[in-house]
C-alpha cells in the first residue's frame, strides 16, 4: 500500500535535482541537435555524451546519496524523534526574529495560549543542545535577544548560515516523559534564490534575466548593466576583465532593485548579493550574455567560459546548500513580507509572487507514507505567514491573509494536492506595536502606535527612532486581486510616487519596550506565534 | 489614488493627539466588552427564540393551536369564574373570610407568576446554550474572530456562577483582547473552561450508571427498578444540566430529555461501531453468571449512553481540543464493579 502511493507522486526517475528539469534535457535536446545537424567534430560529440553520462551519474549518486541519509536519519529518529523545521523566507522576511523568537518561548515558557502543549503545562523544559553539524556556525541567540530587548534594534541581515538544535522535554498526552529535538537553521535569504537555478541551464537563466530587466521598473535600474552588455561579444575569447565587470554590473544592478523604492524579490543568483565566504571567487564571477537562441556557444568563447562558471556555481554553492539544509525538511514555514512589496507598488508584489512561485516549486511536498519516511522525506505541513503583521490594525489582517493566500495559491494547492496541510496566517514572531483607533473628520481610523525606526518617513515626516507615533498605514482592499493589478489601474507605491502619495506606508517599527522582571525576561509579546507553533509541531508533542 | 473611497490615505498622528483614542489595558477592554455582550445576550436570547419558533412549527393551519388557544381561554374564564364565584361566597358569609380569600388568590396568582417566569427564564437559557454551541461549531469551522470572541464571552457571562471557574474566565478574559483567531479562541476557551466541568459531569455519568446497575441487579420486583431508572435518569440530566451552566425547570427539563432521547436516537446509529459488540459481549458473560446481574450490567451500559447524550446536549461547547468521553470511560470497569459490588475505579482522570 505504501508502495503504491508512493509511486505515481513520485517517480524513479523525476528526481528532486532533475525534476525541475535540469540538466538532462538541456544536454538532451543539445544531443538532438548535434545528431540533426551533424556539422560538428565528432570529438564534441563524444564530451556531449561525457557530459550526459556525468549528469546521469552525479544526479544517481545525489540521489543516493540522499535516500541513504534518510535511512541513517530514519533510524536516529526512532530512538530520539526529531523535527526539521524548514524556515523559508526571503531576505527580511524576519526569519532571524522567528528563530529567536520561538528559541526564546520554548525555553523561556513565553505566553502561547493557542500552543496546547505549552498552555497545558506538557512541556516540562526546553533547551539548547550542541548541534549535528561542527563545521556550521551556531546560532547566535544569546547575542539577538540581547539586540532584541536591551538595545531594541532588530537583529542585522544574515550574512552566513548558522544551525541550532533546541531539544524539548515534555510528557505526551499518554502521560510518558519524551523528547522531541527541533533543529532550526537560519541562512541569508538571498540564497534561496539559488534554488530555483538548479532546473535551469546558462541559456534558460540568461534569457530569462535579459527578459525580466527589460521590464517594469527594473528597465532604468539596469541601465548601466545594459550599456555594458551590448559592448560585449559572446562569440569573442574569453576574457577575465570583461566577465569580472559584467558580473560587477549585474550585481549592481540587482542591489538597486533590491532598494527599499522597489523592493523586488526575484534577483538571482543570491551569492552576488551575499556572496558570504566566497567573495571575488570564479564561481562568482558570470553574468547573463546577450546572445540570439537557439546558437551553440563556440570552445574557448566568453559564452562558454560564462555557462562554465555558471554550471561550476550549481555544482559548488548551490546544490551542497540544497542537500544541506533543504532536501530533507519535515515540516516548513514559508515567511514573506509583503507589507514591503505593498509599500513599494504592484510591480514589487508581482515580482514577489513569481520570487515564491519558483522557490516553492523546488521543495518535495507531499503526505508521508512509511516508505517516504524511510528514503525520501517530505514536507507534510507548509505554513505560509506574512510577517510583521504588528505593523497594521488586527482588523486588517484577514486581508492581508488574502493577499498572500493569493500569492501562494499555486503552491499551496499543489502542497494540499499532494496530501499536505497547508495554512496561511498573519504573524508577528516579536510584537513591536500596540493598537489605537484615531478619529479623522467622522472616520475612524484604525491605527497603530510604536516608535519607528531612525529616518524612516512617513507623511511628509521624518522620524528619529525614540519619539512613538499613531500610524494609520491605509486600507488593505477585501478583493486581494487590485494589488496585482498594474498599469493605470494598480495602486501607487512609493517606486512610482512620493511617500506622501503612496496608497500604503508601513513602517519598520523599532522592537517593544520589554520591562525587565525579577526573574530575568519576561516573554515576548507576539501575534498568532502559537498558532504557527501549534500547526508545526503541535502534533508531535502530542 | 484611483478609488479615494475604499483606499484611505495613510496618516501619522501624535500619540498625545487627542483625536488618538488608545485602548484601556486589556482586562478593562475585555470587561467592557464583556458588558456590552452580556447586556445583548439576553435581547439575542428572547430573538432567537422568536427566530426559532419558525421553523420549527412550519405554517399549517392554524386550527390545533387556535383550538388550544381557545380552549385555554375557556379553561382560564372558568377557574377566574369560579374563584370569582368563591370570592364572593366567602365575602356573603363574612368579610374576613372574604379578604382572606382574597390575600390568598393574590398570593397564588403571584406565586403562578413567578413559577412561570423561572420556567420562561430556565427554556431561555437552555436555548441559549444549544445556539451557543452551534454557534461555537461555526465558528470553529470559519475561523472568524468577532463570532469567537462574541462566543466566548457569552461563555464567560454563562458560567459567572460557577467559582471554580473564576481564575480560569480571568484567563480567558485576558486571553480575549489579544489577537487570537476565532477557532483557536473557541478551543481556548474549551481547554480552560471545561476540563474541570467534564471531569465532573464523567464522575456524575459514571455513578449514575453503577447506581443503576446495582439496583436493577438487588430490586425484588421489576417495576421497582423501572421507577428507580427513570427517576436516576431524570436526576441524572438535571444535575449535567445544571453543571454546565443551565437551570431547566420542569419544562425545560420536558424538552431537554425531549433533546436526550432524539440524540440518543440520532446517535445510536453510530454508536453501533463504536461499543455495542463489547455490550453485547459483556453482557452476556455477565448474563451466564447470572440473569440478574446481565439486566443490571445492560441496564448500566444504557444509563452511561443517556448520559453520553445528555452531556452533548447540555454542553455549550462542541468537543475539539477536548477528547469526547467514549462509553468505556464511564462505564468501562462497570461489568467488574457489578460484579464485586463495589465502587471501583473512578472515571477517568484528567490530565
Amino acid at each position: 500500500m505504501a508502495f503504491t502511493s508512493l509511486a505515481p507522486a513520485r517517480p524513479l526517475s523525476g528526481s528532486l535535482l532533475t525534476r525541475n528539469c535540469p540538466d538532462l534535457a538541456l544536454v538532451r535536446t543539445a544531443g538532438t541537435e548535434y545528431l540533426l545537424t551533424g556539422d560538428l567534430a565528432g570529438s564534441a560529440g563524444s564530451i556531449f555524451i561525457q557530459a550526459l553520462m556525468n549528469l546521469i551519474f552525479s544526479d544517481f549518486f545525489e540521489r543516493t546519496r540522499l535516500a541513504a541519509r534518510a535511512l541513517v536519519d530514519f533510524g536516529e529518529n526512532l530512538f530520539n524523534p526529531t523535527v526539521r523545521l524548514g524556515v523559508t523566507g526571503l531576505s527580511r522576511a524576519g526569519k532571524t526574529v522567528f528563530i529567536t523568537a520561538l528559541v526564546h518561548g520554548l525555553a523561556r515558557g513565553g505566553r502561547f495560549p493557542v500552543f496546547s502543549a505549552l498552555a497545558r503545562g506538557r512541556i516540562a523544559r526546553a533547551h539548547l543542545a550542541p548541534q549535528p553539524d561542527d563545521a556550521v556556525p551556531r546560532f547566535e541567540y544569546e547575542n539577538h535577544v540581547k539586540a532584541l530587548v536591551g538595545e531594541r534594534a532588530w537583529p542585522e541581515s544574515t550574512r552566513q548560515i548558522s544551525e541550532l538544535r533546541l531539544v524539548i522535554e515534555y510528557q505526551s498526552e499518554s502521560g510518558r516523559m519524551r523528547e522531541l529535538t527541533l533543529d532550526l537553521v537560519d541562512y541569508p535569504g538571498e540564497w534561496l534564490l539559488d534554488l530555483p537555478l538548479l532546473g535551469k541551464s546558462y541559456e534558460e537563466w540568461a534569457q530569462e534575466s535579459l527578459a525580466l530587466s527589460r521590464d517594469g521598473p527594473r528597465l532604468h535600474l539596469a541601465e548601466p548593466w545594459h550599456a555594458y552588455l551590448a559592448t560585449l561579444d559572446p562569440y569573442a575569447p574569453a576574457d577575465e576583465q570583461a566577465a569580472m565587470t559584467a558580473a560587477q554590473r549585474y550585481t549592481e544592478y540587482l542591489k538597486a532593485c533590491r532598494d527599499e523604492r522597489y523592493a523586488l524579490s526575484l534577483l538571482p543568483p543570491g551569492r552576488f548579493l551575499m556572496p558570504g565566504d566566497l567573495a571575488g571567487s570564479p564561481a562568482l564571477t558570470f553574468a547573463p550574455l546577450d546572445f540570439e537562441a537557439g546558437g551553440v556557444a563556440p570552445d574557448g568563447s566568453l559564452w562558454a567560459m560564462m555557462r562554465r562558471r555558471y554550471e561550476s556555481y550549481k555544482d559548488v554553492v548551490v546544490r551542497p546548500f540544497f542537500r544541506d539544509h533543504f532536501a530533507q525538511l519535515d515540516r516548513q514555514i514559508v515567511l514573506v513580507d509583503v507589507l514591503a512589496a505593498l509599500n513599494a507598488g504592484p510591480a514589487a508584489v508581482r515580482d514577489l509572487e513569481r520570487a515564491l512561485g519558483s522557490i516553492l516549486g523546488c521543495f518535495e511536498i507531499g503526505r508521508r507514507t512509511w516508505l517516504s519516511t524511510l528514503f525520501a522525506p517530505r514536507v507534510d505541513k507548509m505554513l505560509f505567514a506574512a510577517t510583521k503583521a504588528d505593523h497594521l490594525h488586527h482588523s486588517s489582517h484577514d486581508r492581508l491573509e488574502a493577499i498572500l493566500a493569493r500569492m501562494v495559491a499555486r503552491a499551496a494547492a499543489g502542497a494540499k494536492f499532494a496530501g499536505a496541510a497547508t495554512d496561511v496566517i498573519a504573524l508577528a514572531a516579536v510584537r513591536a506595536t500596540r493598537e489605537a483607533e484615531v478619529r479623522r473628520g467622522g472616520d475612524e481610523l484604525p491605527a497603530i502606535v510604536g516608535v519607528p525606526a531612525a529616518s524612516e518617513q512617513a507623511a511628509g515626516q521624518v522620524f528619529d527612532g525614540e519619539r512613538e507615533i499613531a500610524l494609520f498605514p491605509g486600507d488593505l482592499p477585501a478583493d486581494p486581486e487590485r494589488v496585482f493589478a498594474v498599469g493605470p489601474d494598480g495602486f501607487k507605491g512609493i517606486t512610482g510616487v512620493s511617500h506622501a502619495d503612496a496608497a500604503f506606508r508601513f513602517l519598520r517599527f523599532r522592537p517593544p519596550r520589554i520591562v525587565q522582571a525579577m526573574d530575568g525576561l519576561p516573554s515576548l509579546p507576539h501575534i498568532r506565534f502559537d498558532r504557527a507553533l501549534e500547526f508545526l509541531i503541535g502534533d508531535r508533542l502530542r | 489614488m484611483n478609488s479615494p473611497v475604499e483606499f484611505r490615505r495613510p496618516a501619522a498622528f501624535r500619540p498625545d493627539d487627542p483625536n488618538v483614542v488608545l485602548p484601556a489595558p486589556a482586562e478593562n477592554a475585555a470587561r467592557r466588552r464583556l458588558a456590552t455582550v452580556g447586556a445583548e445576550t439576553e435581547a439575542e436570547a428572547s430573538f432567537e427564540q422568536e427566530g426559532e419558533l419558525v421553523p420549527v412549527r412550519p405554517r399549517k393551519a392554524p386550527w390545533a393551536l387556535l383550538f388550544w388557544a381557545s380552549a385555554g381561554g375557556l379553561v382560564t374564564l372558568g377557574l377566574g369564574l369560579a374563584v370569582a364565584n368563591l370570592l364572593s361566597d366567602l365575602f356573603a358569609r363574612a368579610d374576613s373570610l372574604g379578604y382572606l380569600g382574597v390575600g390568598l388568590a393574590a398570593l397564588a396568582g403571584v406565586a403562578a407568576f413567578t413559577i412561570l417566569l423561572r420556567e420562561a427564564l430556565g427554556l431561555m437559557r437552555l436555548a441559549t446554550i444549544d445556539k451557543l454551541r452551534d454557534r461555537a461549531s461555526e465558528t470553529i469551522v470559519s475561523d472568524d474572530r468577532d463570532a469567537g470572541r462574541a462566543v466566548v464571552s457569552e461563555l464567560i457571562a454563562l458560567t459567572r456562577r460557577t467559582p471554580e471557574l473564576a481564575r480560569a474566565r480571568a484567563r480567558l478574559r485576558f486571553h480575549l483582547g489579544e489577537i487570537i483567531d476565532g477557532r483557536d479562541l473557541v478551543q481556548l476557551a474549551e481547554r480552560e473552561l471545561m476540563p474541570g466541568l467534564d471531569e465532573e459531569a464523567r464522575r456524575l455519568v459514571g455513578n449514575a450508571a453503577k447506581r443503576v446497575s446495582v439496583v436493577t441487579a438487588v430490586s425484588p420486583r421489576a417495576a421497582v427498578d423501572m421507577v428507580f431508572v427513570l427517576i436516576t435518569a431524570l436526576g441524572l440530566v438535571r444535575r449535567l444540566s445544571l453543571l454546565y451552566g443551565g437551570r431547566p425547570g420542569t419544562l425545560g427539563m420536558v424538552r431537554l430529555m425531549r433533546h436526550v432521547v432524539s440524540h440518543l436516537a440520532m446517535t445510536g446509529g453510530m454508536a453501533v461501531t463504536d461499543g455495542l459488540v463489547q455490550q453485547m459481549i459483556g453482557h452476556g458473560l455477565a448474563a451466564k453468571l447470572s440473569a440478574r446481574l446481565g439486566e443490571g450490567v445492560l441496564n448500566g451500559l444504557l444509563t452511561a449512553r443517556l448520559g453520553l447524550a445528555a452531556i452533548e446536549v447540555t454542553r455549550p461547547l462542541p468537543f475539539s481540543a477536548l477528547r469526547q468521553p467514549t462509553i468505556q470511560d464511564l462505564a468501562g470497569g462497570l461489568l467488574r464493579s457489578a460484579e464485586r459490588a463495589d465502587p471501583g475505579p473512578r472515571a477517568a482522570v484528567q490530565d
